[in-house]
């Protein structure tokens, strides 16, 4: 319809223009000519537009025929350029039954101390991460923390990795900066994703909760049927289980792991980890304990998870456990002169997590230390256990309302030194402000 | 001293599994099963498709599990749905996986780019639910998608193994036309079902219900990925009484909760079809799969 109206219109007005000044039929020839070209070009161009409405109109159709309910017009776009960008805020309320509950024969790090009783923000996490370009990929997770009555600003991880793209061998992944590094399976995660309100014990005494030097690591996925990796790293040497880097290359790690599937719904990890460093005047215990010398320690991790339907949104038991033994080899001082270390502790937790309904999970975890024998000069210290064995026992519940909030009671009944039990109540919430990068397999 | 045997014993565990044979086949990684199928539908005996999920399997939430990662270093191409529905996993995996199956290479074939995606939302917020900002990633339950597909897949194949291109082209060919051949009865049967009013938990099966022309009633999520609210399924019902809703259609990972609570207060059935087809899904497992999901709409819809 449009097209003919335009036709009748377009035509007679071109036509009485132009046929006024035609001297002879050779002009009026070429002036129809011109005529029909023109015809010809509307209609091709009228036809063009109207497939483009038609278009238009359909997509609109479909795309207002779905729309939510309630929202706006305004457009809000995936993050396909810029960084994702997220916060998470993680809160706690805890009951102690005890005043203070020390390790007894362990030089303890600040980060590995028992936290704070009552009301109190943990640690808030800002991170940004992002495709750098084809070659690269980077992550900066900064922990604003309140220590001595003002917030401080911790840099938890600031590092680079390379991509497929950046022309390392196929499996090759290259990782500079500060990082979780690959030392058992909870030292990879930020402590947000853990299944319990604290570290377990181990954690607390061999890494000061997580082991995240600066450094570079290279891991190597093997092109194999089954999952398997290995790889190294080189530290400067300044976080424990080091410390006081004097050269900045200080430490180095290896590891291997392995994994696969059992059945259709199961899976497992097995893996094997071991860092060796110089420590040089590591201080523990608020600065009353020093050490320097070596340290070696090595950890092995075992992971099972199994969804009963399939889907691990739904139901899943995770079934966890690592082991670290630590070698020490130097001098303490504990305030009363050196005295000439070299001694082996170890320890290990295990835990069970059940998630019985999509929101609802329970977990227990035991952990323990076996605390190294001491020499003489530092009997009575406090690296001196006296014969016991620190262990901690846990039980907790969360509930999950989305990938972004949980809310977390946990109960820990801890024996860090002989006849000290403290019963610890804890009420955790966790929410997380926006996407963050997706956490290590 | 035993944890200074552990390292050399697991590497050399390991480097003895390195040297294992490897297959002359192209190795497909598929996200999701219909994937599989459709690779090995196209490839013959000249691929070998691994399906990283299974049918009881909600593709949204799977882990990056570490045979996952093994699977992905060794493919040669991954096909999955994309439009964001392995997004919480996808792209941890490609970051291990080598640099022919990156995004932008022949190797990297996301589905819903290569057919007409629905249900593109106007606005997006973690408060609206689980939103897809690029739109529904169920292409596979349109089977007229999969005839597209097939000649995507086909021409992936022949990039990759330019050896097999003419093995390619003849299967596609066979496909496209046990396909096209499938596709007349089908629209027959769909036809006969068309203009029904069905209740669906997600949005799943959106393309199914655009291509037969059930209408989509209303959904038991009333916000993708958020659980159904009482006071949602109660509005349900007075739709149910109004429209005449024929069935609930869900998938076997559906929480069954929602729909038997419908159900129970009316007289409608509902339908538990198959989200997918198996994951060692052989050759005409697809076309199977669309008679199944038209069998059981027949019965459980019955016709007009």
């Amino acid at each position: 319809m449009k097209q003919k109206l335009l036709y009748a219109l377009a035509a007679p007005m071109l036509l009485a223009s132009t046929v006024a000044q035609a001297a002879d039929s050779k002009d009026l020839q070429a002036i129809l000519k011109e005529v029909r070209d023109m015809k010809q070009a509307y209609e091709t161009r009228i036809q063009s537009l109207e497939s483009q409405i038609k278009t238009l109109s359909q997509s609109q159709s479909k795309v207002q025929a779905k729309r939510v309910p309630g929202s706006g017009n305004t457009k809000v776009k995936g993050n396909a350029f810029n960084p994702s960008v997220s916060a998470v805020v993680v809160g706690t309320a805890t009951s102690f039954s005890r005043t203070a509950s020390e390790f007894a024969g362990f030089g303890v790090g600040e980060e590995g101390e028992r936290g704070s009783e009552g009301l109190s923000l943990g640690e808030t996490e800002l991170n940004f991460s992002s495709n750098i370009d084809d070659k690269f990929y980077g992550s900066v997770t900064a922990a604003i923390v309140r220590e001595d009555g003002s917030d401080l600003v911790e840099l938890e991880e600031a590092y680079f990795q390379t991509l497929p793209g950046a022309g390392l061998p196929d499996g090759v992944q290259l990782k500079a900066g500060r990082a979780f590094w690959k030392l058992g399976y909870l030292n990879e995660h930020h402590q947000h994703a853990d299944d319990f309100a604290d570290r377990p014990l181990t954690h607390r005494v061999f890494l000061n909760k997580s082991f995240n030097d600066d450094g570079a690591e290279i891991s190597y996925v093997l092109p194999t049927d089954t999952y398997a990796e290995v790889g190294g790293g080189v530290f400067r040497g300044d976080d424990f289980p080091f410390g006081g880097s004097v050269s900045g290359l200080g430490g180095w790690s290896a590891f291997g792991r392995v994994g696969g599937d059992i059945g259709d719904d199961g899976s497992w990890r097995l893996g094997a980890y071991g860092v060796h460093g110089d420590v040089n005047s590591r201080a523990s215990n608020e600065d009353a304990i020093t050490f320097t010398g070596q340290s070696d320690l090595y950890a092995v991790d075992l992971r099972y998870t199994w969804a009963p339907t399939g889907n691990a949104s739904d139901k899943e038991l995770i079934l966890q456990a690592e082991y670290f033994h630590r070698l020490e080899d130097g001098v303490y001082n504990v305030g009363s002169g050196l005295v000439s270390f070299d001694e082996d502790a170890s320890g290990w937790y295990a835990q069970a997590v059940y998630k019985f309904a999509p929101a609802w999970r329970v977990g227990a975890r035991y952990s323990r230390l076996h605390a190294p024998d001491v020499p003489l000069g530092l009997v009575g210290s406090d690296l001196d256990s006296s014969g016991h064995d620190p262990d901690a026992f846990a039980i907790m519940g969360d509930w999950t309302n989305s990938e972004y909030g949980r809310i977390r009671m946990q109960y820990n009944r801890e024996e860090l030194a002989n006849n000290a039990s403290d019963n610890q109540f804890f009420l955790q919430y966790i929410m997380s402000i926006g996407a963050h990068g997706a956490h290590p397999y | 001293m035993f944890n200074r045997c552990v390292l050399p014993v697991v590497a050399a565990a390991m480097l003895l599994v390195t040297t294992g044979s490897a297959s002359a086949a192209v190795k497909v990684f598929a996200c999701e099963p219909e994937w599989a199928a459709l690779a090995r539908e196209i490839g013959g005996e000249r691929v070998t498709a691994y399906a990283a999920t299974h049918a009881r399997q909600d593709p949204h939430h799977i882990r990056a599990r570490p045979s996952l990662v093994a699977k992905i270093r060794r493919a040669k191409l991954v096909i999955c749905s994309g439009a964001g529905l392995e997004v919480g996993w996808l792209p941890l995996l490609l970051q291990r996986g080598g640099r022919g199956i990156q995004p932008g290479t022949s190797g990297h074939l996301m589905t819903s780019d290569h057919v007409e995606v629905i249900e593109k939302p106007i606005s997006i917020d973690r408060s609206l639910g689980d939103l897809h900002p690029e739109g529904n990633p169920h292409v596979h339950l349109d089977p007229q998608n999969m005839l597209r597909l097939a000649k995507v897949v086909s021409q992936r194949l022949s990039t990759i193994d330019p050896a097999g291109a003419s093995h390619y082209a003849g299967r596609l060919q066979r496909f496209t036309e046990a396909w096209s051949a499938e596709m007349v009865g089908w629209q027959k049967r769909a036809a006969a079902l068309k203009g029904q009013p069905v209740i669906v938990h997600h949005k799943f099966w959106s393309y199914l219900l655009q291509w037969i022309g059930l209408q989509e009633a209303g959904t038991l999520e009333a916000k993708p990925g958020i659980a159904p609210s009482v006071a949602h399924l109660g509005s349900l019902l007075s739709i149910v009484r109004t429209t005449k809703v024929r069935a609930v259609l869900r998938t076997p990972y559906d929480d069954d909760g929602p729909s038997n609570w419908l159900t129970s207060r009316t007289s409608i059935p509902v339908l538990e079809l198959p989200a997918t087809v198996e994951r060692d899904a052989g050759p005409g497992a697809l076309a199977a799969y669309f008679n199944q999901l038209l069998a059981r709409l027949e019965t459980g819809l019955g016709r007009q």
